[in-house]
């Protein structure tokens, strides 16, 4: 047991078993003030379990959690936010149709002391001021529902620190985050561990965990394995740390000979989103489609797949105009869509894997349960989705093998262009690496692939040629040998 | 690699022709909303037109037509709407104008119906109360605007100017009279109940439970709510008959309705030859079993009369002329040997 | 690729199949034999197989209801106006099962074809406004009981003949039709959510609509498809009530769908959509029957039967969800 008084936050022996299954075994960590800590492992080395322990969402089998020298209550989220841990999650839980001050001081709302009447002003005017202090020009007064991703992350932040947090953990926190937002975020916890806060870090980007972390915990499998300082490691030995083998290259080499047009879009607009884009895609290519937030990246692909109209021109697939009003044209069509929000469009949560994966290719009345059981069983070992079975509800997966029975229920249709919409986000590096090798399997199958990303070195690394858009325009569209990091954010960056 | 799934897939895909419902042709598009406007407009006009009991073609009086508004419990059910269908042709045979309302059970809406019966400067209301105590306000209301108003068929707390109708509780006495009467003052009794709480759910309690005072030997062995419903009576005799089975002797039902659903059960578990059922209101399906003889007796609430007798009653009343403040009409036992009376 | 595929696999391979299947329905299940197991102590009357018939043939009419709204409630709907259904089918049937007029097949065949028409209205209008589906159906409810009554004149429909009277109140080599019907239409239509394309596309839409519509299926569809088999059941119900009463009633059925959307949902359907089943319906349905013919035989008095039934309507949901949150 540790009594070091400098740790703010000591846990050990941390044990919590799901219907037999051990998702941690015998865990420790200690947390310094003012540290940043990155938690590390691949998705299933139970950081989730761990963090929602922490929170006191979960309660465990056994263990000891030290906070401020006392023991740790568990299994009341509650008094644990009261007592100063607080989580950034990586879905962020605000309600959207309430104000930003609302939002901040949800379930602490200050009250009048007579009637007990919220006290409107005073809030706004406190969210107002802890808002500027953070550098943001966030208005507390517009609703949650207006604001960006990052917007929104940094009012999650602004709403721990009011809660006085001594410990803040963040769980993907860049995720949706531009560079510039990025930035904004670092320098928020700059402040923020001056002033003694430890920060319990998440993340899968391995530059971002080298720029900002102090310390680094790496789990695999449930278990315990190091804690070293961030000084001591580089990304080669944190990857192995993390998967328990080394991984050489990242991005495959794409050798596949280049086919006929598969799909193309010529004067494609949609009013306020986006506006003349022309692009062609042929069989064994990868289009990457890069730009900043907001260029209409997502938007075009959603208009290509009929979950959006457009207003003006049209889409060709092999050369043929087609007419697409909802995804089941699309898919008919043969294009497939791997959304960047698989959590709204991507799967039915209590469905099962084998349901997920085999929804968009059903044909006749009867379902085949045999049929589709091999499928699934052939596509989860294909695309190592680690599941209980194929019966196993798709809730209870992690990220990652959500978004492998996402993609796998677009393959199955039977694809001749995918589109991948941000499908590396908030996944860990091993299973990246399997979605890079298997978009380059795609294209040695002879699909077409449209890459949507927001980390450049993944579509540097992959694609074939690289759309840049910016504020709903085409600005390049460059070959892979033109193409770098600076020569993408030049074209990406607004015209002023 | 993923190879294998695709051509598994394949196979998926061939094997079914496209599924048959998805075939369901797009026809449902081509209905368009203005044929939902249209339709949905034809139903309004069409609830609209069958209530409006008016008469246009009444001959003319001594100079203006009187007119007369009536709010009714509920012209879902079939004794009121009968009691109304009288009123309605006395009426017009009387010449006089009849605006009838339908309160919907609701005693909330009929006191605002009397509001504007009376802001319609009407020159009598009948009122078909909803509620004893409820429906009290629209009496005051009406005698204080001067207007006179005739309760019929139940009662409100206030004094009307005039009541006609039939004593509930009469009802009740006279249905389990006949019951002790078949069985000689000695036997077992069940009772199903109306809505509980119902002025002519608690007044036929009442009026039976009076009776089954006089007679020590008839017992009451199960008494429960079969919510005036045929389908639910029924489901509640066939419980009994599994918990009582022969033991019962006799059934009184508060209305028509639920003792057909007893006579069913009955029937089908092969006791009705052993047990007696008698129920309230004679409407065309009890007089029909009656004459089959598989219910006992039903007991006849004057429909007809209550109608004709509050057109008359507000006549007299608009006209300032001499009425009877109360008229009750009397209940008549209706078994196979009058029956011939009441089949029209 | 393959081989970590087998390793990862079959660690956890046996254990999926007790894990996943809800511990829920065997909550239910269990309350549910708690409950007989009480009565036939309780009361001798209760455990012989003419009392279990009754109650079956009591139930299915409900059932039948629940069948139908449980599909509704799955593809994430509602349907409130079951009720009004039966009323406005059964006079419909009524008028055309008089004795010596029309074949049996007539009546029946007016009745579906006044549900089906129903039911596809209110999918119409679900699908083609923006209105949620409790304010449609909730309209639709008072719609149809109108229609009912001017069907009707406000006045039962009677006099009706032998052969359609034999739908609801006949045996079949001493098993009451409704009986039979109950079980034809309990497989039917558990097939039909479990092993047609149609019944998985019914989870996935009220799962998560907009995935679903990602995934290619046709939500309008799924909805009208819904909200008109709704309709056929509600009909059907209708048909064999009238026959079972012998008489349609325009004030038939009322406040029949809360009892059907209680079976539903006591028996696991959840009222945000995606998870049910027809099993679990019928044992809600089974239930609700078992109760109110329990305590008709223990003579319970009808103020006290509203409240145990209110309590054990809230204890089987409360059950259920405390079930649900243990699985996550």
């Amino acid at each position: 047991m540790s009594t070091d008084q400098d740790y703010i936050l000591s846990v050990s022996g941390l044990t919590k078993t799901f219907s037999g299954v051990k998702a941690l075994d015998n865990v420790r960590l200690n947390l310094r003030k003012g540290e940043v800590h990155a938690l590390m492992g691949e998705n299933g080395a139970g950081k989730s379990t761990f963090m929602k322990v922490l929170i006191g969402l979960l309660t465990p089998d056994s263990g000891e959690i030290i906070f401020k020298g006392e023991d740790l209550k568990t299994g009341n989220v509650n008094d644990i936010l009261k007592k100063g841990i607080s989580m950034i999650h990586q879905e962020i839980l605000a309600v959207p149709e309430l104000t930003v001050a609302q939002n901040i001081f949800l379930g602490r709302e200050t009250s009048s002391r007579l009637f007990g009447w919220l006290n409107d002003r005073q809030q706004i005017k406190q969210a107002g001021d802890l808002l500027e202090q953070m550098g943001l020009t966030i208005q507390p007064t517009t609703p949650m529902k207006y604001l960006s991703v990052a917007e929104m992350q940094m009012v999650e932040i602004a709403k721990a620190i009011s809660n006085e947090a001594s410990v803040i953990i963040m769980d993907e926190p860049t995720s949706a985050l531009s560079d510039k937002e990025v930035a904004t975020l670092f320098r928020i916890i700059g402040d923020l561990t001056q002033k003694g806060v430890a920060i319990i870090y998440i993340s899968h980007k391995m530059d971002e965990i080298f720029t900002i972390a102090d310390t680094i915990t790496v789990l695999r499998d449930g278990k315990y394995i190091v804690t070293k300082p961030a000084s001591e490691l580089d990304t080669t030995q944190l990857i192995a740390l993390m998967v328990g083998r080394e991984i050489n290259t990242l991005f495959p080499e794409n050798t596949s000979p280049k086919g006929d047009e598969v799909l193309s879009v010529k004067n494609f607009s949609q009013s306020g989103k986006f506006t003349n884009i022309n692009f062609a895609v042929h069989a064994g290519e990868v289009l990457g489609l890069a730009g900043l937030m907001g260029a209409g990246r997502t938007e075009i692909a959603r208009a290509i797949f009929g979950l959006d109209g457009f207003n003006d021109g049209a889409i060709y697939v092999r050369g043929e105009k087609v007419r697409i009003q909802s995804p089941a044209d699309a898919i008919r069509q043969g294009i497939g869509y791997v959304s960047e929000d698989r959590k709204a469009l991507g799967f039915i949560p209590r469905l099962s894997v084998k349901d997920n994966i085999t929804l968009s290719s059903l044909r006749g009345f009867f379902t085949q349960p045999k049929q589709e059981t091999e499928t699934a069983l052939s596509l989860m070992a294909d695309l190592r989705i680690k599941a209980n079975g194929p019966d196993q509800a798709v809730t209870y997966l992690s990220g990652g093998n959500q978004q492998k029975v996402v993609i796998g229920k677009v393959l199955l249709a039977k694809p001749a262009v995918v589109i991948l919409d941000e499908p590396t986000r908030g996944i860990d590096i091993g299973a990246k690496a399997e979605i890079y090798k298997l978009i380059n399997q795609l294209t040695a199958d002879g699909i077409a692939v449209i890459l949507i990303s927001s980390e450049l070195p993944e579509i540097l690394g992959l694609s074939d040629r690289i759309l840049v858009l910016s504020q709903g325009r085409q600005t390049a569209m460059l070959s892979r040998s033109d193409a770098t990091q600076e020569t993408i954010m030049r074209y990406a960056m607004p015209a002023n | 690699m993923y190879q294998t799934a695709s051509s598994c897939l394949y196979s998926l895909h061939v094997k079914q022709p496209e599924a048959v419902w998805y075939n369901l042709k797009t026809n449902m598009r081509r209905l368009s909303l203005t044929s939902i406007t249209a339709t949905l407009s034809v139903f309004l006009l069409l609830s609209g037109c069958s209530q409006s009991g008016t008469n246009e073609t009444g001959q003319e009086g001594e100079g203006k037509k009187l007119v007369v508004g009536a709010t009714m419990l509920s012209m879902q059910n079939e004794f009121i709407v009968n009691v109304h269908d009288e009123m309605d042709k006395e009426a017009q045979k009387a010449g006089i104008e009849l605006i009838t309302v339908d309160a919907e059970r609701s005693a909330l809406k009929q006191v605002e119906q009397v509001e504007s019966f009376i802001a319609q400067k009407v020159d009598a209301i009948i009122m078909n109360p909803c509620e004893v105590e409820a429906s009290s306000p629209a009496v005051a209301k009406a005698l204080a605007a001067k207007i006179p108003i005739i309760n019929v068929n139940s009662e409100t707390s206030s004094k009307p100017s005039a009541f006609v109708g039939s004593d509930d509780i009469e009802s009740a006495r006279i249905a389990m009279k006949f019951i002790a009467d078949k069985l000689g003052g000695k036997g077992n009794v069940v009772m199903m109940h109306g809505y509980m709480g119902q002025a002519a759910q608690i007044k036929r309690e009442q009026g039976a439970r009076e009776i089954l005072k006089q007679y020590p030997n008839l017992k009451l062995i199960a008494h429960q709510t079969g919510e005036w419903d045929r389908a639910k009576a029924m489901s509640l005799m066939e419980n009994w008959i599994q918990s009582y089975g022969s033991q019962i002797n006799a059934v009184f039902a508060h209305n028509d309705e639920m003792g057909l659903g007893a006579v069913k059960a009955l029937t089908d578990a092969g006791l009705k030859d052993k047990v007696i059922v008698v129920s309230i209101d004679a409407i065309p399906d009890a007089l029909q079993a009656v004459k089959k003889g598989s219910l006992d007796a039903t007991v006849f609430q004057n429909a007809e009369q209550q109608g004709s007798k509050a057109i008359e009653t507000a006549i007299k009343a608009a006209k300032r002329q001499p009425f009877d403040k109360e008229t009750l009409v009397p209940f008549q036992l209706v078994t196979k040997d009058n029956l011939s009376k009441f089949l029209k | 690729m393959k081989n970590g595929f087998i390793t990862t696999f079959s660690q956890t391979g046996q254990s999926y199949k007790t894990h996943i299947r809800g511990i829920g329905k065997y909550g239910l299940l269990l309350a549910f034999f708690v409950i007989c197991l009480a009565l036939s102590l309780i009361t001798p009357k209760f455990l012989t197989v003419q009392n279990l018939m009754i109650i079956v043939t009591q139930v299915s009419i409900n059932a039948l209801l629940a069948f139908g709204v449980t599909f509704v409630i799955i593809a994430g709907g509602i349907d409130l106006s079951i009720g009004s259904m039966v009323a406005v089918t059964g006079v419909v049937a009524a008028s055309f099962a008089h004795p010596d007029t029309y074949p049996v097949a007539v009546p029946i065949g007016m009745g579906l074809l006044a549900g089906l028409l129903f039911g596809a209205f209110n999918g119409f209008v679900v699908t083609r406004s923006k209105v949620p589906p409790f304010i449609v159906t909730l309209g639709t409810m008072t719609i149809g009981r109108g229609l009912a009554l001017i069907i009707s004149k406000g006045r039962p429909v009677s006099n009706l003949s032998d052969s359609f009277n034999f739908l609801g109140g006949g045996k079949i080599l001493g098993i009451p039709t409704l009986i039979i019907i109950l079980i034809v239409l309990f497989i039917g239509c558990s097939i039909l959510l479990k092993r047609t394309v149609l019944g998985r596309y019914i989870y996935a839409v009220g799962g998560n609509e907009q995935a679903a519509k990602a995934s290619g299926i046709q939500l309008n569809k799924v909805k009208m498809v819904v909200y008109t088999l709704c309709g056929g059941l509600a009909a059907l119900a209708g048909i064999l009530l009238t026959s079972r009463i012998t008489t349609g009633q325009p004030n038939a059925g009322t406040g029949f769908e809360l009892d059907a959307i209680a079976a539903a949902i006591i028996g696991g359907t959840s009222t945000s959509g995606g998870t049910g089943t027809m099993t679990g319906t019928l044992i809600g349905a089974l239930l609700i029957g078992v109760i109110s013919n329990g305590l008709d035989l223990l003579n319970v008095t009808s103020y006290y039967q509203q409240v145990v039934m209110g309590v054990i309507i809230i204890g089987a949901v409360v059950l259920d969800s405390m079930n649900q949150t243990n699985k996550g």
